[in-house]
């Protein structure tokens, strides 16, 4: 067992070179020669522009679309992914209780600890009242959650999520981050999270991967120094933290010029991370 | 390409049977007082061809116009003969034998066509093909190749309805979200289970149109088939008691198969559908 959050334990997923050009897509690659690697226990969050690709990487490594260019290798074959949608995806034919099961079902795990484990989920999202409902009986945000608990239900290896917090109201987003973030630090889940919310990044994540606009590279990776105990109280009275900020922000602004820095490539650029704080 | 189940042409024979339609704007009208007058006017129409049917009928020739009376002697004769039973039980074997290979044959073969592009290049003629072709010409067809027979009245009523059962079939197939196909493969579901917990049920409100379709053309054409060309049914039944002048027992027939769709729609099918679409209720 690796310590948690530490960035150079053994990778579990490896990045490498990715490239992504739709066919009949005119505008030219979505993924422009990708690389990282992303540490067991690590939390990485992926923030970038719309459109820039980000949703392309998740799917790449849940292995929904291949990669035009280049490798996608996870540690093992026997790692367990979960995958949290933007829109909570849910069947409708089936109640929450069994929405929430549907991931554990293809473990082949028993019955019993399905179950067990689905109604575990739903406590932690607060909707053990609502098992019994069915999707559209639920508003949005409840859904996003059921959707959420069918991800956490897993405990999985690598958990992929895709903006799984835009459509929830602050309040419940707030609760949300802070009960995932003591569930990541708790379990040895590898998170992988696409943002556009540089706070919840920084709430979360170990490390900050900035995309550039299309095509997406990978600008810079920005350490977070906060360490595994974090609320977003104590966040708020830390000084790195609106420095931190500022420097997100400058580097997701719209790009003037869209010639790659000097040096170029993406693999490069994975390994210049950035200190935490510096200018 | 809408997304709407196919109505095809059958729409006219199924309408009759159609399903709760969605609650208009002006529904919320409807208050209990309001609705009970509409039960009553109903009623009052009902009771109103009632009474039409009886003047006319004492006006016009027992052989013509028969009243309620005699169609209704006619009926508790063909019971106590046995000619009711057995005729009904003949045309209702041949109607749902029908359905069932439709059912069958159509639910695969239409989700086959819907997922492959060389499938429905390869049948979109023959589709074509059944859905104009006039059913006088497949009963002709059918006593060429089959003769006047059972058989012939399934035949003809399968190749009616198979058309419309699997252009809605075809069409859920295509309907389905790639987003949940794609939840279920990102958490490991093997094809098997992306086929049974995710196809399927997004095809089932088609399937139930498909299905009351395929129900609405089989009555119609398994009728239309005994007249023809059967030896026992009530098509056939009609048809000897026409030759005959036996106009109530028509009368008897024709109410007979009213009143059986009815208890068939009310009795079975909107059960079956509310079950299968109950995920869909409010509460």
């Amino acid at each position: 067992m690796t310590a948690v959050g530490a960035p150079n334990a053994a990778p579990l997923v490896r990045i490498d070179h990715v490239w992504k050009q739709f066919r009949k897509d005119a505008g030219g690659p979505v993924l422009h020669d990708v690389s990282l690697t992303v540490g067991r226990g690590e939390f990485v969050a992926i923030i970038g522009p719309s459109g820039c690709g980000k949703s392309t990487l998740l799917n790449i490594l849940a292995r929904l679309t291949d990669a035009t260019r280049g490798e996608v290798t996870l540690a093992s074959t026997q790692i367990r992914v979960a995958y949290v949608f933007q829109g909570p995806r849910l069947l409708p034919w089936r109640t929450v209780r069994r929405n929430v099961e549907f991931g554990l079902e293809q473990t082949g795990a028993a019955r019993r600890e399905v179950r067990d484990r689905a109604a575990t989920a739903l406590r932690l999202v607060h909707l053990e009242e609502h098992v019994a409902k069915y999707p559209h009986q639920l508003s949005g945000g409840m859904q996003q959650r059921v959707a959420l608990a069918r991800g956490l239900a897993l405990e999985p290896d690598l958990l992929l999520m895709d903006e799984p917090f835009g459509s929830l109201d602050a309040l419940t987003r707030g609760y949300l981050q802070e009960e995932l973030l003591s569930l990541v630090r708790r379990t040895d889940s590898t998170t992988m999270l696409v943002t556009h919310d540089i706070d919840e990044a920084l709430l979360l994540a170990d490390r900050v991967v900035v995309m550039s606009n299309r095509p997406a590279r990978v600008k810079e990776i920005v350490d977070v120094p906060f360490g595994g105990d974090r609320s977003l109280d104590r966040l708020i009275s830390d000084p790195r933290y609106p420095q931190l900020r500022t420097r997100l922000r400058e580097l997701l602004r719209p790009e003037v010029s869209d010639a790659p820095p000097d040096g170029g490539g993406g693999s490069e650029l994975d390994r210049q991370r950035v200190a935490a704080g510096e200018p | 390409m809408t997304a709407a189940p196919t109505q095809g042409l059958a729409a006219g024979a199924a309408g009759a049977m159609a399903g709760p339609t969605p609650p208009s704007p002006r529904s919320d009208r409807y208050r209990p007082r309001r609705r009970a007058w509409r039960g009553a006017r109903i009623a009052l129409s009902a009771l109103l061809l009632i009474g039409l049917w009886w003047l006319g009928s004492r006006v016009y020739a027992n052989y013509i116009l028969p009243g309620p009376p005699t169609v209704w002697h006619s009926f508790t004769d063909a019971v106590s003969r046995g000619a009711w039973t057995a005729n009904i039980g003949a045309t209702l074997l041949h109607m749902f034998a029908a359905v069932a290979i439709i059912l069958l044959v159509g639910l695969p073969v239409g989700i086959v066509i819907g997922r492959s592009v060389i499938a429905e290049d390869l049948t979109r003629v023959w589709l074509v093909f059944l859905q104009t072709v006039p059913t006088v010409v497949l009963i002709a067809i059918a006593l060429i190749f089959i003769g006047a027979n059972t058989r012939s009245v399934v035949a003809v009523t399968v190749a009616s309805g198979l058309a419309y059962f699997l252009l809605n079939v075809i069409q859920g197939t295509r309907a389905i979200d790639r987003d949940l196909v794609d939840m279920a493969k990102a958490y490991g579901a093997k094809e098997r289970v992306v086929m049974r917990s995710v196809l399927l049920p997004s095809v089932v409100p088609y399937f139930l149109a498909g299905s009351r379709i395929t129900l609405g053309v089989a009555w119609q054409v398994t009728l239309f088939a005994e007249y023809l060309m059967g030896s026992n049914g009530v098509g056939f039944q009609v048809s000897t008691a026409i030759k005959l002048l036996d106009t109530a027992s028509v009368f008897m027939w024709g109410l007979s198969i009213v009143v059986l769709t009815l208890l068939f729609e009310y009795g079975a099918f909107r059960p079956v559908e509310a079950y299968l679409t109950r995920h869909t209720r409010r509460g």
